[in-house]
């Protein structure tokens, strides 16, 4: 240094000088130096070299020759300064170490980092003698250090250095954390140790203290010493060279993997249960492959068996593995190939089908198979049962029900005729009875009351009428006629015909509620179940008794109805026809309501009464209830739904003698094979004012139509032999399009068919039939057709 | 650290620092002396803790039995001081001491003996610093060796029955290229941690006052 310096070249040197400072400067940045001082205690002077210095602004020249020992701290951040000053101190009065970090303020007003490790130097009194040592730049050291720390934080990431051979391990705070243990920076290495898991690898294994761990990534269980709670720690790291010794460092990092490992034990239980259920429905699906009764088949879409089942064997007699790869068709029975054909590309183009098939056994028999298949992708997966049994016992069954059936038939045809026979007998009596009443009388002259037994033959013949007009409506279910019925009125209106069906030795009693309700029923069908009850009654008396007819009303509420009663709530007219007859036991009623069940010797009963009867309840929106006791009697109540209603009763009226429809001349053609019949129609044409041409048939009345004279109706049985009515009708109108046609029939079908059978102009009246409603018919006809 | 003990702010704690610094390089330079031997003893950290968190902290550390020396201090701060070491690194202790030419026998039969001179070496150097540097002076007890687990260490022998506090040092032993730890613990009642802050405090004032 030039002391005295002045003037410009002075000044020069002095910018010569700041020059090299600043490049120094620039260079001690850049490396970090180290600058070194000498602190003599004794003394109390400081020297220090031109980077320690430069590092703290001072001027280098002053400092090699030696300055007051406050300049040590010069430069010194204001807020580390006391650190710094006790930590001299101590070395001043004894203590041996010096290493403090703290912050030299720069010149351009920022500061640096740096670490000042000293010592001190002792006289031979073991008196601190002098303070020696060296600073160094850190502030890129300490940077990093600081972005290490907030990374080891943030990461949850401990870190440790254990130097070979040591008993000890440097460890960072969050390694300690991640222990649960007090922060500290030295830990004994058993300690760590002691908290892991017996049957996990050791932090550092101290069996072989001396030599190199091993380098790998362990993980293990601890147990945190301050709660006790086990976690999964990681370990990762590697040896680096120890600057300080000349041994070897493993630096590692420590973090928690307890969420990860719970998470791959929670996947590895999951995939375990996952793979047992698949095992089970493995298994599952193997027993009932191998054990099925039934075939299991898998067919892919060209119709070649993929797999069929154990089953096979049995059924078809076949091992599995002769079928499988071979075509479905070749298993076919021959004749039912070319319908699997196109069966089985409906199963490969549906999901579901079903089909039945016969396939060829190894015996060359057929077996009929009922398969049902399930499309998923390209496999076809079939179930099928061998019906050939049900088939066969099917056939058999079929066989037997048919036999059964036809014997049926004719034991119920042999009683319809026989019961039919016995009505018939019954109403026949009648009119013959009251027929030879009148012919006495009128041979003995007396026949001043003859209307009387007129009537009532009249009235007995009806009721045959309506007994086969009941056959057909069974047998057509022809629907009821329902109306408004004063059923009090009807049976007073029977009592008659009651006294003449039950003879002398039963008695009658009626007993008629004034109040009864008018019913809403179809009357005839009353009238013949009332009949029907009454002649059952007798017939249940042999020996005589008493019959008693009762009608009266009954209100049935919900409650008062049990369940599976079919009768509504509401109110019904209740007739009951009750005897003192034999009785029925429980076994009769029980069957009572069957159709074609009767007691009665075969001839006497048709079997159809009471079922009908009960049909006929139901159907009116009403009931029948038997109430018998062997040896006592039996009760009978139809329960008929009542109506308020008060209307005329047409059909109930007193029939009224009233005058015919008569003709004025115009001329009838009748045909009619039967001599009686047609005899009976001429005759009452005549009478009426009709002209009355007569032919046995179609044949002999063709020329009568074809010839010229005048016909105005045409009257024609409809079944005729040769030339049918139909046929003479057709006929008829195409030669004389005005005349007009009168079928007369007693064939139901027919009838029934009364649309399809009828041309405009035709009419049809059904045999047996009222001669007043015969003349009506007629006129009516007539009027029609010159109206037209 | 619990409300009702004395909190230390950093600089006191630095200050405190070096004043065990400065002790334990009394006691290392005197074991240099008795061993003949290079030993460094430094101090990386002090803690003040009740008695209980000071058991359970060596507890944590140590898994072994330990075996301490204790003598108790009276001054202008009193109490019972502990030189704590795993009982493996006391035997190694009095082996760096004694050296290597003793039977094993004779090191065990001599071991309690031994290591209550070591202790006392190192306590009365620690402590003895400690008060100068505070410029006071402190009356030590002649030391005794005990044996035992954490708890029975910190435990209230002196049946004041309050409970106390404790200056917890953790310590580094090289001797003989041994590596021995330990730990130094300064049982105090609240008055004496008191009156010792103070005289920190005091310290302080004054290395700032001189090197002004």
């Amino acid at each position: 240094m030039i002391e005295n310096a002045s003037g410009p070249i002075a000044e020069h040197l002095d910018s010569e000088m700041n020059a090299a400072q600043r490049r120094l400067q620039l260079v001690l940045d850049a490396a970090g130096a180290v600058g070194g001082w000498e602190w003599d205690i004794a003394n109390k002077r400081l020297v220090a070299d031109a980077r320690f210095a430069t590092i703290t602004n001072q001027d280098p020249v002053e400092l090699a020759d030696g300055v007051s020992t406050d300049r040590f701290f010069v430069s010194i951040h204001p807020d580390d300064l006391k650190r710094v000053k006790i930590a001299v101190a101590g070395i001043l009065a004894g203590s041996e170490v010096f290493s403090k970090e703290y912050r030299l303020v720069r010149a351009d007003g920022g500061y640096r980092w740096v670490r000042a490790s000293g010592r001190a130097v002792r006289d031979d009194d073991e008196e601190p003698a002098k303070f020696i040592g060296t600073l160094i730049d850190i502030t890129e050291q300490k940077r990093v250090d600081e972005q290490l720390r907030i990374a080891q934080s943030a990461g949850g990431i401990g870190t440790f250095e254990y130097t070979v051979g040591y008993g000890t391990i440097s460890v960072s705070e969050q390694l300690c954390r991640l222990f649960g243990l007090h922060p500290t920076k030295i830990l004994p290495v058993r300690t760590l140790n002691n908290f892991i898991h017996p049957d996990d690898d050791p932090i550092i294994d101290l069996s072989a203290a001396d030599e190199l761990q091993s380098e790998g990534n362990k993980e293990f269980r601890v147990k945190r010493a301050s709660d006790g709670k086990e976690r999964w720690l990681a370990r990762r790291g590697e040896y680096v060279d120890d600057v300080h010794t000349s041994g070897r460092r493993y630096v590692g990092v420590i973090f928690d993997i307890t969420e990860a490992k719970e998470t791959q034990q929670s996947l590895r239980q999951a995939n375990e249960a996952l793979a047992e259920v698949a095992r089970e429905s493995l298994r599952e699906r193997d027993r009932v492959w191998k054990n099925s009764r039934d075939l299991l088949v898998v067919i892919d879409t060209k119709g070649v068996f993929l797999d069929v089942s154990p089953s096979w064997l049995e059924i078809l007699g076949h091992a599995p593995k002769e079928i499988i790869g071979k075509r479905v068709l070749d298993s076919v029975w021959p004749e039912d190939r070319d319908q699997t054909r196109s069966e089985l590309n409906k199963a490969a183009d549906s999901i579901h089908t079903e089909l039945e098939v016969r396939m060829t056994h190894n015996d060359g028999s057929p077996r009929i198979i009922s398969w049902m298949t399930s499309r998923e992708g390209d496999r076809v997966y079939a179930y099928g049962r061998d019906v050939t049994l049900e088939k066969q016992q099917k056939a058999i069954l079929e066989d037997t029900e048919l036999q059964l059936r036809q014997a049926q038939k004719m034991e119920a045809v042999g009683q319809l005729t026989g019961g039919i026979a016995h009505d018939f007998n019954n109403m026949l009596t009648g009119v013959i009875g009251a027929l030879s009443i009148i012919k006495r009388k009128i041979a003995a002259g007396r026949t001043d009351d003859l209307d009387k037994f007129i009537d009532a033959a009249t009235s007995s013949a009806h009721r045959a009428a309506s007994l086969t007009h009941r056959l057909l409506a069974f047998s057509r279910r022809q629907s009821l006629d329902r109306k408004s019925v004063d059923v009090k009125q009807l049976v007073a209106s029977m009592e008659e015909l009651f006294q003449r069906t039950l003879g002398e030795q039963i008695e009658l009693a009626i007993n008629v509620d004034e109040e009864t309700w008018k019913a809403e029923t179809d009357v005839n069908q009353l009238e013949s179940a009332i009949l029907n009850l009454v002649i059952n009654a007798r017939d249940a008396m042999p020996e005589g008794g008493q019959l008693t007819i009762e009608t009266t009303n009954v209100a049935f509420t919900e409650a008062d109805l049990v369940k599976g009663e079919t009768l509504q709530p509401g109110s019904y007219v209740v007739i009951a026809v009750s005897d003192t007859g034999t009785g029925m036991s429980q076994t009769t009623i029980d069957k009572a309501f069957d159709p074609f069940f009767t007691t009665k010797p075969i001839g006497q009963g048709t079997g159809l009464g009471l079922s009908m009867i009960y049909g006929f309840t139901q159907q009116s929106g009403g009931h029948a209830r038997i109430y018998s006791q062997l040896g006592l009697g039996t009760t009978i109540k139809l329960y008929l739904p009542a109506t308020r209603e008060t209307e005329a009763q047409t059909s109930l009226e007193k029939e009224v003698e009233v005058a015919l429809p008569r003709g004025e001349g115009e001329t009838v053609l009748v045909v009619e094979d039967d001599d009686s019949v047609r005899m009976l129609l001429v005759d009452t044409l005549k009478e009426l004012g009709y002209r009355v041409i007569e032919a046995v048939d179609g044949t002999r009345a063709l020329p009568i139509i074809e010839g010229k004279g005048r016909i105005d109706l045409v009257v024609s049985d409809v079944g005729l032999p040769g030339l049918n009515g139909r046929q003479l009708a057709e006929i008829a109108i195409a030669a004389r399009p005005d005349l007009s046609v009168l079928f007369i029939t007693g064939y139901a079908a027919a009838a029934a068919a009364r649309a399809e059978f009828l041309a405009p102009g035709m009419e049809m009246i059904t045999k047996p039939f009222a001669i007043d409603d015969f003349a009506q018919k007629v006129k009516e006809m007539l009027t029609a057709s010159s109206s037209r | 650290m619990t409300a009702d003990t004395v909190d230390l702010d950093e600089l006191e704690r630095d200050a405190l620092t070096e004043l065990v610094n400065i002790g334990v390089s009394r006691a290392a330079a005197s074991l240099r002396k008795m061993v003949h031997r290079e030993v460094l003893l430094s101090v990386p950290s002090v803690e003040i803790v009740t008695r209980k968190s000071a058991a359970s902290l060596i507890g944590q550390r140590e898994s072994e039995s330990l075996v301490a020396v204790q003598q108790q201090f009276e001054g202008p701060f009193s109490g019972r001081a502990l030189l704590i070491f795993p009982q493996s690194n006391g035997l190694s202790l009095v082996r760096a001491i004694v050296g290597d030419d003793m039977e094993e026998a004779e090191l065990l039969d001599m071991e309690d003996e031994a290591l209550a001179e070591t202790g006392n070496v190192i306590l009365n150097g620690c402590l003895g610093s400690m008060a100068n540097m505070l410029r006071h002076g402190l009356k030590m007890s002649l030391p005794d060796v005990r044996r035992g687990d954490s708890t029975l260490l910190f435990e209230d022998s002196d049946g004041r029955g309050d409970g106390g506090f404790v200056l917890f040092l953790y310590i580094n032993f090289s001797v003989r290229e041994r590596d021995i730890r330990g730990y130094i613990a300064m049982i105090m009642d609240l008055p004496s941690l008191e009156k010792l802050k103070q005289l920190i405090a005091d310290f302080i004032e004054r290395v700032m006052t001189e090197t002004e």
